[in-house]
C-alpha cells in the first residue's frame, strides 16, 4: 500500500448508499508488526500481520490469549506505535494523518470503562460526539435512536454508575458510535455480559453493519459472537494470521469440542495408537490406576467414537470434563494447515 | 442510511474545537455542580489550609503574621491555584487512565496534544474560579482589601499559573509513561510553597525559577496597587518569558512521554 495515497472513501462522497462504495477497502493493514525489547529478549507481539476490510463489513479478531490480538488493533489505532508495517483507514495513511483517520475510527477497549461513570449517558453521548468533531446538538436524534436501539431511552438522564454492567458496557458501545465514525473497533465487546445483554449486543451490531454500513472488526474470545455476527474471521497466533476467511468457512471452528477424558489402568498401546491415529489426542498423562488424555473432536457427536474404542478395549470410563478449545489447534484441526505450509500438521482427526 | 462521517455538524475546524472546549467546560461544571460534598469539600479544604496558616499563625506569632499577612493572602492564592491548575493535569491523566478514556481522548480527530490543552485551560479555569472566591474569603476573614483590577490580576495570574501548568504537563506525561507516581505529585505541592516564596529581591537569579517571578509582580501589583503597564517591562518579560518557556517545556515531555509510553504500549495502562 503507497504511503500517503488517498482513495475515495463512504466520507467522501455526497451521495448515500453510493453502489461504488460496496466492496470498497475501508481498512488496509499491511506487514504490520511489533516488537518489545530487543536482541535475545525481543518479543514479537504482532509479527508481519495483514488484512483488508471491506465497508460495512464486520470482521472478527480470534485467537488465543496472547496471539496480539490486543496489541494488533492497538496498534491499528495507533494507541501502540508498530514497530514496522502501514495502517490505512478510509484512504488515509495513520502514520502519514493519524487526525484524519480519527475522523473515520472509533474504538471500544476491551476492560476499560471507556465513558465518565459519574456523567449520565445522554452527558457521555454529547461529550465524545464533540470530542469526535461533531455537534451534539446537531446530533440529538442519532443519539436518542442509539439510546432507544439500545434499550437506554429510559435511563439517558441516569449516571453510568448507577447502571448494570451490561448497561455500561451499552454506553460505552454508544458513546463510541456516538462519534459517527464509520469504522468500529471493539475489543471483546461482550465480556462480562450476560446471555440476553450478549444476543442483544450481537443483534445490534450486526445491525448497524448492515442497515449503517459501519464497519466494524471486533475481538472476542466468544466464539458464538464470531459466528453470529461476523462476515470474515482472521485468526491470529503467535503474532502472525493464520487464517483469514468467511465465517461459513470456518464453521467447523464453531462446532468444535474438547474434552478431558479419564479412563481406569493403562491404556493398552495399540489403542492408544488407534485414538491418536483416528482423532487429536495430547496431553496423555497416565498415573498409577488411570490414564488421562485430551482429545478435540469437529462436533460433539464423534466423543462416542472415542468411548466405544476405549469400551471396546474393555477401559472403564471415570470422568470426561468439557475443556474450551485450544483456537489454534482448533483451527489445524479443521483447515489441516499450519502457517506458512500446506502440510498436515495437527489433522489428526480430520 | 450512510455512516455519517462528515454530514452536518461535523468540524474539525476552530469551530469544532471551539464546541469541544465548551463540553469539556460543561463536563467540569455539571461534576462540580452535581457532586456539590465534592466540591464543598475541595473548597474547604483549600480554606481550612488558610484559617490554618491565619489562626495558627497569629496565634504564635501575631506581629510577623499581621506585618505579612498581605504577602501571605497573595502567595496563597498563587499556591491554591497553581495547585488546581497542577493537579487537574497530573492527577486528570492518571484518573482518565483507570477509566479507560484516556485512550479516547487520544483517539479525538483534533489530536490528542490540542485536547490535552483544552483540558489545561477548563483547569486554570477552574483555579481562577477558586482563586477569585478564596480571595475574597481570605480577605473578608483578615479584614485586609488588596488591589484587585481585573485588567491587571487576571493577566498576571495566569502568566504566574503558566509554569505551574508546564509542570502539570510533566508530570502528566510521567503518569502516562511511569503510572504510579502519586507520591511526586504530592511533593510538587511543597516545591511550589518553596517557589512562590522565593526570595527574589535577593538572589535576582531566582526569578527565573518556575512560579517565583509571577509571585512577585503578582505581590507587587496586589500589595501595592500597581498597574500592570506600570510594572518594569523588563521584570514582565522575564515572566512572559518564563511562563512560556515552561509552558512549553511541560508540554513538549507530556508529547515525548506519551510517544514513549505508546512505543512500550503502555499508554492506558494504570
Amino acid at each position: 500500500m503507497s504511503q500517503a495515497t488517498r482513495r475515495p472513501s463512504r466520507s467522501d462522497t455526497s451521495s448515500d448508499g453510493d453502489p461504488e462504495a460496496a466492496g470498497e477497502t475501508v481498512l488496509a493493514v499491511d506487514n504490520l508488526q511489533k516488537t518489545y525489547g530487543d536482541g535475545d529478549d525481543a518479543v514479537h507481539a504482532v509479527d508481519g500481520v495483514s488484512f483488508a476490510v471491506d465497508r460495512g463489513e464486520v470482521v472478527g479478531v480470534l485467537g488465543p490469549n496472547g496471539a496480539g490480538k490486543t496489541t494488533t488493533i492497538k496498534s491499528i489505532l495507533g494507541l501502540v506505535v508498530p514497530t514496522a508495517g502501514t495502517v490505512e483507514i478510509a484512504g488515509v495513511n495513520a502514520a502519514d494523518d493519524a487526525r484524519a483517520v480519527y475522523q473515520h475510527v472509533g474504538a471500544m477497549l476491551e476492560g476499560a470503562r471507556n465513558t465518565y461513570w459519574r456523567l449520565t449517558v445522554a452527558e457521555n453521548l454529547r461529550f465524545f460526539a464533540a470530542l469526535g468533531g461533531r455537534d451534539p446538538d446537531v446530533a440529538r436524534d442519532r443519539h436518542e435512536r442509539l439510546l432507544e436501539q439500545f434499550n437506554l431511552a429510559d435511563k439517558a438522564d441516569e449516571p453510568v454508575n448507577d447502571l448494570s454492567r451490561g448497561q455500561k458496557q451499552k454506553v460505552s458501545l454508544a458513546a463510541t458510535l456516538a462519534r459517527g465514525t464509520d469504522v468500529v473497533f471493539l475489543d471483546e465487546p461482550t465480556l462480562g455480559l450476560d446471555v440476553e445483554a450478549s444476543v442483544e449486543l450481537r443483534r445490534e451490531l450486526r445491525r448497524l453493519a448492515d442497515e449503517e454500513d459501519i464497519t466494524i472488526v471486533l475481538s472476542s474470545h466468544d466464539m458464538d459472537v464470531v459466528e453470529s455476527v461476523c462476515d470474515r474471521v482472521v485468526i491470529l497466533a503467535d503474532g502472525q494470521v493464520i487464517a483469514d476467511d468467511p465465517v461459513e468457512d470456518l464453521v467447523g471452528v464453531f462446532e468444535t469440542q474438547a474434552y478431558r477424558v479419564t479412563v481406569e489402568g493403562q491404556v493398552p498401546g495399540g489403542v492408544r495408537t488407534q485414538l491418536t491415529d483416528s482423532y487429536h489426542t495430547e496431553n496423555w498423562d497416565v498415573l498409577e490406576d488411570r490414564t488421562r488424555f485430551d482429545v478435540t473432536l469437529a462436533d460433539g457427536d464423534t466423543l462416542h467414537g472415542v468411548l466405544d474404542v476405549l469400551q471396546a478395549a474393555d477401559r472403564q470410563l471415570l470422568d470426561v470434563d468439557g475443556l474450551e478449545p485450544d483456537l489454534e489447534d482448533v483451527f489445524l484441526d479443521v483447515t489441516g494447515t499450519a502457517p506458512g505450509s500446506d502440510a498436515d500438521e495437527g489433522g489428526d482427526g480430520e | 442510511m450512510s455512516a455519517p462521517t462528515q454530514s452536518a455538524g461535523f468540524d474539525t475546524g476552530p469551530r469544532g474545537y471551539l464546541r469541544y472546549f465548551l463540553a469539556a467546560f460543561r463536563k467540569r461544571l455539571l461534576l462540580l455542580l452535581r457532586y456539590p460534598v465534592n466540591t464543598i469539600s475541595q473548597f474547604g479544604t483549600i480554606l481550612l489550609v488558610f484559617f490554618v496558616v491565619f489562626y495558627g499563625g497569629r496565634a504564635v506569632a501575631p506581629t510577623a503574621i499581621s506585618d505579612s499577612i498581605e504577602g501571605i493572602i497573595v502567595g496563597y492564592l498563587l499556591w491554591s491555584m497553581s495547585i488546581t491548575a497542577y493537579s487537574g493535569l497530573s492527577w486528570g491523566v492518571t484518573r482518565e487512565a483507570q477509566w479507560g478514556t484516556l485512550e479516547q481522548l487520544f483517539m479525538s480527530p483534533f489530536g490528542f496534544g490540542p485536547v490535552m490543552v483544552v483540558k489545561m485551560v477548563v483547569n486554570v479555569l477552574e483555579s481562577f474560579l477558586w482563586g477569585a472566591l478564596t480571595l475574597l474569603v481570605m480577605m473578608t476573614v483578615t479584614g485586609h482589601w488588596l488591589a484587585v483590577d481585573p485588567l491587571t490580576v487576571v493577566p498576571l495570574g495566569a502568566l504566574a499559573l503558566a509554569p505551574a501548568v508546564g509542570i502539570g504537563f510533566f508530570f502528566g506525561g510521567l503518569a502516562i509513561r511511569f503510572k504510579r507516581i502519586e507520591n511526586a505529585f504530592q511533593l510538587m505541592q511543597f516545591f511550589f510553597i518553596g517557589l512562590i516564596a522565593a526570595p527574589v529581591a535577593q538572589y535576582p537569579l531566582m526569578k527565573w525559577l518556575p512560579l517565583a517571578q509571577g509571585s512577585q509582580l503578582l505581590q507587587t501589583a496586589m500589595k501595592d496597587g500597581v498597574a500592570l503597564w506600570n510594572l518594569p517591562a523588563g521584570e514582565l518579560a522575564v515572566l512572559v518569558a518564563t511562563a512560556v518557556g515552561y509552558l512549553a517545556l511541560g508540554y513538549a515531555a507530556f508529547h515525548y512521554c506519551q510517544r514513549w509510553a505508546r512505543r512500550e504500549g503502555v499508554m492506558g495502562h494504570y
